[in-house]
């Protein structure tokens, strides 16, 4: 298939450039030193966690307006996808925490959002797993997706006020100004990119195996 | 007046293949009945028409003058009787038809509710205050039927409706049917019971 | 002539109240529940004392918990004795879904007084602002009742083995039980969290109502 080819080459090339930036050309940042490479690897898996959450939930309205099992497919996969993200960006959190911080997990704001994205992918699954007959599954599933997506702007932005924060001044707050080295910023920017095409690449990806008898 | 119209609609489950490719047309005005085998979709062919399940091929429209009917404004329209439907074990006949009734904008005062039972051929002294858990089958049919009956809906949709009921019932069930049917209801029946389907002015057979 | 919509809810309602007084088993579940878990919790701390955080944390899980087993009947209780169907014809889902809201919200309610007097005689907690736990419980239910009434449906017509309602309803239930344990440590003695977590609270609320009445029809009505 083309486009999934110039993505797996675009993919490829992104990562290398990106891995060359990380180890060579970002400084070691403000009072975290060279620990500050796990977040190039966090954030864009935490980003495209809320992606695939996101996008799986658009499916899965869309599969309640036309009915068509494909939508619901693409719902499922990227449920499926953003699982593993989510495991990846809270595994690398909690890394980043205990080196930084001394502990694994402390429950700020945004540690307490990545677990409950993960309860909701959790959540979700076992709905799936749950259910045997294709179309009452794939409607239960979109109308969870679309009812648990409720809770995020609630998480996103309140929750936060609970607490203070352990989280490094975060870059990309909508604090508005960016404090950030630009070699920084440009490697952030760009490894974002590169975790986006990796989620398109493995959904382009799972296109491949439409016979799969059935998989919840 | 009213008309369900299936267009090449088919049904599976679990793979299975119950029917497929059917056209059929329901008009209002006469007594429709389907027929079949155990097992060859009669009941499912009921559940599609009253759209409590979406076909896996085709559509089922339900139409009354010319415009389609789905969700809400078709369910004010239609009401149905199975073998399967249960009354509310812990109320008791007057308190179930109430409600069922009340859905539908109908008050029944203390009259209406004791010409709506001797309708149906039951007697309010038998079910005074008893909850309708302890009701026999035959009972529940008839209570079902006259929550049918005062419900006022356009569409009659009837599974087996003599089942459980003794000679006199079922020609009571079949007279309120015609009585139905002309006055411009569809009316729809699932039978293997021959009588039944002597009474209907048309048959569709499930294969 | 087309009824009022609240008529119809009022129906459902009293149809739910109805079944519930006189069949124990709708709730005599739930509030056992609730009172083994605190007499065993209070049997193992002994008299000791508990900061108000970990009692709040403590009240609302056993609440959480002890709601599932009314929950997981809203609608499972119908399709087992039969009576889904005949519902499925005659009411409408803004009908249903409101009816038995409210009469999940009342359920709840009914069990969060045993419980709270329970908890403070088992517990020996003074309550410093017993209004401001008032209105925590009564926000919290509510949105317990909201998301619970919808994640009841999401089985619908199938055969789902288990109870997934705990599971599912727990990260819905985080936004508004997460500040309801800072506001309830504030109203057992312990630091005063700001009153906006009510507002915050009351908004989800609202949210979670409005969206399970968007969502709900189409897990009743098969189109």
């Amino acid at each position: 298939m083309n486009v999934k080819k110039t993505l797996g080459i675009l993919l490829a090339l992104l990562t290398v450039a990106v891995l060359y930036a990380v180890f060579f050309l970002v400084p070691p940042a403000e009072g975290l030193g060279y620990y500050v490479r796990i977040a190039f690897f966090h954030i864009p898996m935490a980003w495209v966690s809320v992606l695939a959450f996101l996008l799986s939930a658009w499916w899965g309205a869309m599969y309640l307006r036309r009915r068509d099992m494909r939508f619901d497919a693409l719902s499922a996969r990227s449920a499926k996808l953003g699982f593993l993200f989510v495991l990846l960006a809270t595994g690398s959190g909690a890394v980043f925490s205990k080196l930084t911080w001394g502990a694994y997990w402390n429950w700020d704001p945004r540690q307490t959002t990545i677990f409950v994205l993960l309860l909701i992918y959790g959540a979700y699954l076992t709905l799936r797993a749950a259910m045997g007959e294709a179309r009452l599954r794939a409607r239960a599933s979109a109308v969870y997706a679309l009812f648990s997506f409720l809770t995020v702007p609630f998480l996103v932005f309140i929750l936060p006020r609970l607490y203070f924060s352990l989280h490094p001044s975060p870059v990309i707050n909508g604090s508005g100004s960016i404090d950030m080295d630009t070699s920084m910023l440009l490697t952030l920017l760009a490894s974002l990119a590169d975790g986006t095409l990796l989620y398109a690449f493995l959904m382009a990806e799972g296109k491949k195996e439409p016979r799969k008898e059935e998989t919840p | 007046m009213g008309k369900i119209t299936f267009q090449d609609v088919g049904q599976s489950f679990q793979g299975r293949s119950i029917f497929s490719h059917r056209n059929d047309v329901v008009e209002g005005g006469c007594i429709t009945a389907v027929c079949g085998a155990n097992g060859s979709g009669k009941s499912t062919f009921l559940r599609l028409a009253a759209h409590l399940l979406l076909p896996t091929e085709g559509h089922v429209s339900v139409r009354e003058a010319g415009e389609e009917l789905r969700r809400e404004a078709l369910f004010r329209r239609l009401s149905l009787v199975t073998p399967e439907m249960r009354l509310y074990p812990r109320l008791s006949a007057r308190e179930n038809l109430d409600f069922f009734l009340g859905l539908r904008g109908v008050r029944l005062t203390d009259e209406d509710y004791e010409a709506l039972l001797a309708r149906v051929g039951l007697r309010g002294s038998e079910l005074r205050d008893t909850w309708a858990g302890a009701y026999s089958t035959g009972m529940c049919q008839r209570l079902k039927l006259a929550c049918l009956f005062a419900s006022g809906a356009a569409f009659w949709l009837l599974d087996e409706p003599g089942a459980n009921l003794d000679a006199e019932g079922s020609a009571m069930v079949l007279r309120e049917a015609r009585r139905a049917a002309e006055r411009g209801c569809v009316v729809l029946l699932a039978t293997n019971d021959p009588r039944e389907e002597a009474a209907a002015d048309e048959v569709i057979s499930m294969a | 002539m087309k009824s009022s919509p609240w008529h119809d809810v009022r129906l459902v309602f009293l149809k739910e109240m109805k079944s519930a007084l006189r069949f124990r088993a709708a709730w005599a579940a739930m509030l056992m529940f609730a009172l083994t878990t605190l007499a065993c919790v209070s049997l193992a701390v002994q008299g000791g004392a508990l900061s108000p955080r970990l009692l709040a944390a403590l009240y609302w899980t056993v609440l959480f918990f002890a709601s599932m087993a009314g929950i997981d009947r809203v609608f499972e209780a119908e399709d087992s004795s039969g009576t889904l169907l005949a519902l499925r014809v005659y009411g409408s889902a803004d009908a249903v879904l409101f009816g038995k809201l409210l009469y999940t919200f009342s359920l709840l309610l009914a069990l969060a007084i045993p419980l709270t007097l329970a908890f403070l005689l088992l517990m020996d907690v003074t309550v410093a602002e017993p209004l401001l736990l008032l209105l925590l419980v009564l926000l919290g239910c509510f949105g317990l009742a909201a998301a619970g009434t919808l994640v009841a449906a999401l089985g619908l017509g199938a055969s789902v083995r288990g109870s997934l309602a705990p599971i599912l309803l727990m990260p819905l239930m985080l936004p508004i039980f997460l500040p309801a344990i800072f506001v309830t440590a504030g109203a057992f003695g312990g630091e005063a969290a700001s009153l906006s977590f009510l507002l915050g609270m009351g908004l989800y609320d609202a949210v979670l109502t409005v969206g399970a009445s968007v969502l709900f029809p189409y897990l009743w009505y098969a189109d």
